[in-house]
């Protein structure tokens, strides 16, 4: 196996949040808290930028333990046909939707990279932001991505341990440790302009799990100068086939671990999906949180037809519509704002402007 | 890591001295040897038969343990810069340079532009190339890119003792880094060159705050215990900076008691 | 003897024809601390001092280290 990059195992690196992780008292949280608001507001003003995601499949070929839509579960499949894409992304832009999430399983048959591509193609020329989160992909299919207008693409490592995420990902092509590891960074030497990390929390011990972000986090912002980064915190909720997190994470650890690393990284985005209930999202937003998804759906589509809507990757907690949610924002002093790039923009880095060691 | 290495050298002192404004070569001497330094750096200029005291190469090879860094001061463009470093390294058999371009003589800011120029062709040449920059990350990681060996952010205009007055932009430039960070021109007292290693600093450059002091000897010293008293205490991890941040009302009572 | 005009350091100066890069530093009274010499713009190494041969209106330039920060 390919050994581990320094980054991921020196966690020095890291040291700067564990102190502030391993703490327990309600003051503690309180002030570190405080410590990030502060900086939120410095950095990022009141503002909360939206977006939704989009599932256009479910089909996937890998035996991920903790998935809804792993292999051997038993949820119908389908894909969206490109006709079926415009109608949901017409549902979405009726609600205000300006920046899309286009998600898919690990690659099979039904679901590949041109028909990855095509759907780029088509909601870029519906929606104003497009970002991918979909199977690890190479440099070249990244750059081809950009020309059609995608600018972000998310990537979860599941988990940074290694031991634990073998026996997570138990065959398919997902299987590959460091192949996943290093997916952010094929997608910025492809010329995507930003990435989003994040570890499924619950999976492996949730301070080590942390460290190991950070210093991901912190690897791409100082080796890709240029790129935007982002870190998501999803956390492992019940769903179907009623996999049982090992290390379950609470929601006073989870909210000191998001104030953490927006002490530790103040200018990256932070974002919360609705995995997460109201109460919470709309507590942490502002502390630290400066993105969220909005009005989700994780059915294959389901914005536009909500009938054959089928099984979910996940439950969504916080059903709101995009009005209550945003009233919700407004009400603590914060600006909803659903379009923050253009297609305009859009179009991949060239080549000599992607820098690294 | 315990020494600071700069291209293929090692050093373990992190303190760089400059060799200018002393009020004599025996006065920088001292200086230098009280120092414990190991990388000092000198300006070329014309030969002056009156003031043959003013050479310093037979000098500093007597201390021992001095690795040159000769510096371009003087060059207004990256093609005299440039020139001026060949001469150097021909001169000293020193692969250092400090690539210093001023061509405004009352404030002494360094060109970005022409920095970057010069640096792109030494490196290319072979120069472990050391460039003195306004503290500018992006500069610096353009820099870093091509491939100096450090870069040299100044902490206030040269001579002006002026502190660390750019520490913030510092800090981004050692957040970004992957090469050494170091501090150089403005630095007035030994407490500016702790900081400067406690926010993160690789190295500190001094020169003025030394030369001009009233025992440059005793200033010396006194910079060198600062700089490892800095590293020290970055290395022993620094309690985190207590928030002074107050929220007007609880932030986290939604999360409700802890259990 | 025969002399010919250069430019040493920026000054005009006299120098016997037919001198060699390598008479400059005795020319110029440096005692035996190492120089660099560079003529009309381009360095002259140590071994190559003797075989350039100056001509009138070379600019020659003696240069040590000084100090410097």
């Amino acid at each position: 196996m390919t050994s581990l990059p320094a980054w991921l195992t020196d966690e020095s690196l890291s040291a700067e949040i564990v102190p502030l992780l391993e703490r327990r008292s309600e003051e503690s949280l309180e002030q570190l808290a405080a410590e990030a608001q502060a900086i939120t507001l410095r950095r990022f003003g009141r503002i909360i930028s939206l977006y939704a995601p989009l599932y256009l499949s479910n089909f996937c070929s890998s035996g991920c333990a903790y998935c809804g839509f792993a292999s051997d579960r038993s949820s119908p499949r389908r894909k969206l046909e490109i006709d079926e894409i415009k109608k949901e992304l017409g549902a979405m832009k009726a609600i205000g939707i300006g920046d899309v999430l286009l998600l898919t399983g690990e690659r099979t048959t039904a679901v590949g990279f041109d028909y990855l591509r095509r759907a780029v193609e088509v909601a870029a020329g519906l929606m104003p932001r497009v970002a991918v989160e979909a199977f690890p992909m190479t440099v070249a299919e990244y750059r081809a991505l950009a020309e059609c207008g995608c600018t972000a693409v998310t990537i979860y490592q599941e988990t940074y341990d290694p031991e634990q995420y073998r026996k997570l990902h138990r065959w398919g092509p997902k299987k590959n440790f460091i192949e996943r590891l290093e997916t952010p960074e094929r997608a910025l030497e492809g010329g995507i302009r930003s990435v989003g990390i994040g570890a499924l929390l619950g999976l492996s011990e949730p301070v080590a799990e942390a460290g190991a972000l950070f210093r991901h986090a912190r690897h791409l912002c100082r080796t890709y100068w240029k790129a935007g980064v982002s870190v998501s915190f999803p956390r492992i909720q019940p769903q179907e086939g009623g996999y049982q997190p090992a290390f379950p994470v609470d929601d006073r650890f989870l909210a000191r671990m998001i104030c953490a690393f927006r002490v530790g990284l103040p200018d990256i985005d932070l974002v919360l999906s609705t995995r997460e209930s109201p109460l919470f999202r709309d507590g942490m937003a502002g502390l630290g949180i400066t993105r969220m998804s909005i009005a989700s759906r994780t059915t294959v589509g389901g914005y536009h037809d909500t009938d054959n809507a089928g099984s979910q990757q996940f439950e969504v907690s916080d059903n709101r519509t995009a009005e209550a949610f945003c009233q919700a924002l407004r009400t603590k002093n914060l600006e909803p704002v659903f379009k923050n790039w253009d297609s305009a923009y859009n179009g991949p880095v060239h080549k000599e402007e992607v820098t690294c060691h | 890591m315990d020494s600071l290495q700069l291209g293929s050298y090692t050093f373990s002192s992190r303190l760089i001295l400059g060799t200018g404004k002393f009020s004599s070569t025996k006065a920088m001497v001292e200086a230098i040897k009280a120092s414990g330094t190991q990388l000092v750096t000198v300006a070329l200029r014309r030969f002056n038969r009156d003031r043959m005291e003013d050479d310093l190469f037979g000098p500093l090879s007597e201390i021992g343990g001095i690795t040159l860094m000769p510096n371009t001061s003087g060059a207004a463009t990256a093609i005299e810069a440039v020139r001026a470093a060949h001469i150097s390294r021909d001169l000293s058999g020193s692969p250092f340079v400090k690539v210093e371009i001023h061509p405004n003589p009352h404030h002494l800011m360094p060109d970005p532009i022409e920095t970057w120029e010069a640096c792109r062709i030494l490196v290319r040449d072979g120069f472990i190339v050391m460039p003195y920059i306004p503290a500018d990350p992006v500069l610096a990681r353009r820099l870093e890119d091509i491939g100096c060996a450090s870069v040299m952010p100044l902490g206030s205009a040269i001579g002006s003792g002026q502190g660390l007055s750019t520490a913030e932009m510092v800090r981004i430039i050692i957040r970004d880094s992957a090469i050494p960070v170091i501090v150089d021109a403005g630095l007035r007292s030994p407490s500016e060159a702790c900081a400067s290693m406690e926010m993160g600093c690789s190295a500190v450059l001094v020169n003025s705050a030394v030369a001009v002091a009233g025992d440059p000897a005793a200033m010396a010293s006194a910079f060198a215990r600062a700089v490892e008293a800095g590293l020290q205490a970055r290395r022993a991890g620094l309690m985190p900076r207590s928030g002074m941040a107050v929220a007007t009302s609880p932030l986290t009572s939604f999360l409700g008691r802890s259990s | 003897m025969a002399t010919i005009p250069i430019i040493l350091n920026g000054e005009r100066s006299e120098i016997p024809s037919g001198s060699s890069a390598a008479d400059i530093p005795l020319l110029a009274g440096v005692g035996n601390q190492p120089v660099a010499i560079v003529v009309n713009g381009v360095v002259v190494h140590p071994l190559d001092r003797s075989s350039l041969i100056l001509s009138e209106h070379d600019e020659v330039e003696v240069l040590v280290f000084a100090g410097g920060g």
